[in-house]
């Protein structure tokens, strides 16, 4: 097989909606950072200024999350946590030191990214459960308004220690990872060093069609 | 407005201008033993402020003007109605914004200069820095300031900072007619207010009481309550403090929290330097060297 063969990784669909959630996921995490530090506020005059962000910050809040929905839709089945995954996640000192050798072959998707989907996912539907009484704070009683603020703060901070990873991740070290999300194709080699039973299941596809 | 004058500012990094040189802070008492709930205060509070007279609801089943605090109606005479030994009292109670020692809205406003406290204890609120998100409603432990939907801002009672940097009182205390309302440098208010409670006392109101919160440092409008043990019995919450929740929010978590990301930003960096990227070719070669199959193809 040549080198040059590409895979088919994600549909055009796929790719629609990952950059939904990650542009809307950038917006929240700009507009929210802002208010969430004072010497973060010169984010806001950034994104148009104070009163813009607070009108928008909900409302993309709310399309990153129906776009989360659909991403769960879409990748739930191949996000599923295995037995293999454990494994992985054990050894995951290997993966960060590049010792891929003696990893379990991963899937589709390996245990770090299935990590990254749950984390959104968790996060995502509690930030958007804590910030509806911030968002109409007259209809919500003091309290919900009081526990919520400690856990959109939360949620968010661990969705951003996540995203840091993901984005080094995805743009440094894995090399090919962001063309794919782009173009939707990774190279054979790519395919069979980073997901080898995703490449596998690709290739006896192939095979038998 | 003269950045000297002002005391405290809501999310700013350095202290506020007019921390060099001290004043006198401003009050107000509220005697609630000698309020007949006239609501003339609320009359004089529309008319100095310029607010336009609320519409009229339906009846809400009390004598108060209406339910509770608005954007554009900033304090209220609750006629709180409560039977105590078998015995009925109609508790007139006016309510308005604090202006807490230790404002709760303050310390939970993100935007920088929205909310200030001025040297003379006056917590107001700077329309050009609000950002209309609420934050103060959830930080305030009496429930003051309303967010109007038309202007996005949120509104309360100012204490008439205009009138008192002018030298008058505030309009509320002016138009009061049976003098239950005070205004004066808080050492003043605390004489008078404890004399009414020893005057109160001596009518058999034993368990007569100054309401000052400490939950919020004292705050500069403050009450005598005929009994000072049960102040919800006058709609004022018991014991109101800074919540716990918007401490943890505005000390630890921010610190965790910029901890938390400048250090998952530097640990990639240096990952990085140390480790660098995944290299499918050179893999691929020392895999091969090792014999190991690639894959089952």
């Amino acid at each position: 097989m040549s080198r040059e063969e590409r895979i088919q990784r994600f549909s055009f669909a796929e790719r629609i909606m990952h950059w939904i959630v990650g542009l809307t996921f950038v917006y929240v995490m700009l507009s929210g950072l802002a208010l969430f530090s004072p010497h973060l506020y010169w984010l806001a005059y950034l994104l148009g200024g104070g009163t813009t962000i607070v009108r928008w910050h909900p409302i993309v809040g709310l399309l990153f999350f129906i776009a989360l929905i659909w991403m769960f839709a879409t990748w739930l089945r191949d996000m599923k946590i295995d037995r293999e995954d454990v494994d992985w996640i054990k050894r995951v000192g290997q993966y960060i030191r590049h010792h891929e050798g003696d990893l379990p072959d991963a899937g589709r998707f390996n245990a770090g990214q299935k990590g990254l989907f749950w984390v959104q996912g968790v996060t995502g539907v509690l930030l958007v459960a804590s910030g509806i009484p911030l968002w109409f704070p007259h209809h919500f009683p003091q309290w919900s308004r009081l526990v919520s603020i400690l856990v959109h703060e939360i949620a968010a901070l661990a969705a951003i220690g996540a995203f840091i990873v993901h984005i080094y991740m995805g743009t440094a070290v894995v090399r090919g990872s962001l063309s794919a999300m782009i173009t939707g194709t990774v190279s054979a080699a790519w395919a069979r060093f980073h997901h080898p039973r995703w490449y596998r299941k690709v290739e006896s596809e192939k095979v038998s069609e | 407005m003269d950045e000297r004058n002002v005391r405290a500012r809501s999310a700013s990094l350095s202290p506020a201008a007019g921390v060099i040189s001290p004043s006198e802070t401003v009050a107000k008492l509220i005697d609630v033993s000698s309020c007949i709930g006239c609501k003339a205060c609320e009359v004089a509070c529309q008319e100095w402020n310029d607010l336009p007279p609320a519409e009229t609801r339906p009846s809400f089943g009390s004598y108060q003007t209406l339910p509770d605090l608005e954007p554009n109606f900033w304090q209220v005479i609750k006629f709180n109605e409560v039977e105590r030994d078998s015995r009925f009292f109609w508790n007139m109670t006016k309510y308005q914004c604090m202006h807490c020692v230790d404002p709760g809205c303050l310390r939970a406003c993100p935007a920088p200069g929205a909310i200030v406290q001025l040297k003379n204890g006056i917590v107001g609120f700077v329309y050009e820095n609000c950002i209309g998100c609420g934050f103060c409603i959830t930080g305030c432990p009496f429930d003051v300031p309303r967010l109007s939907p038309s202007t996005g801002k949120v509104y309360k009672c100012t204490l008439c900072s205009d009138r008192v940097s002018a030298g008058l009182e505030p309009a509320c205390i002016k138009a009061c007619p049976t003098n239950c309302l005070h205004f004066g440098t808080k050492e003043q208010l605390v004489r008078i207010a404890t004399t009414r409670v020893n005057e109160l006392k001596m009518d058999g109101y034993e368990s007569a009481a100054i309401y000052d919160p400490e939950g919020v440092g004292g705050a500069q409008v403050f009450y005598v309550l005929p009994n000072g043990e049960q102040p919800e019995e006058y709609g004022l919450p018991r014991d109101p403090a800074i919540s716990l929740a918007v401490l943890l929010w505005k000390q630890p978590l921010k610190w965790l929290g910029g901890l938390l990301m400048a250090g998952g930003v530097l640990a990639a960096f240096t990952h990085y330097l140390r480790f660098g990227r995944k290299d499918v070719e050179i893999n691929e070669l020392s895999q091969r060297e090792r014999a190991e199959p690639v894959d089952e193809s």
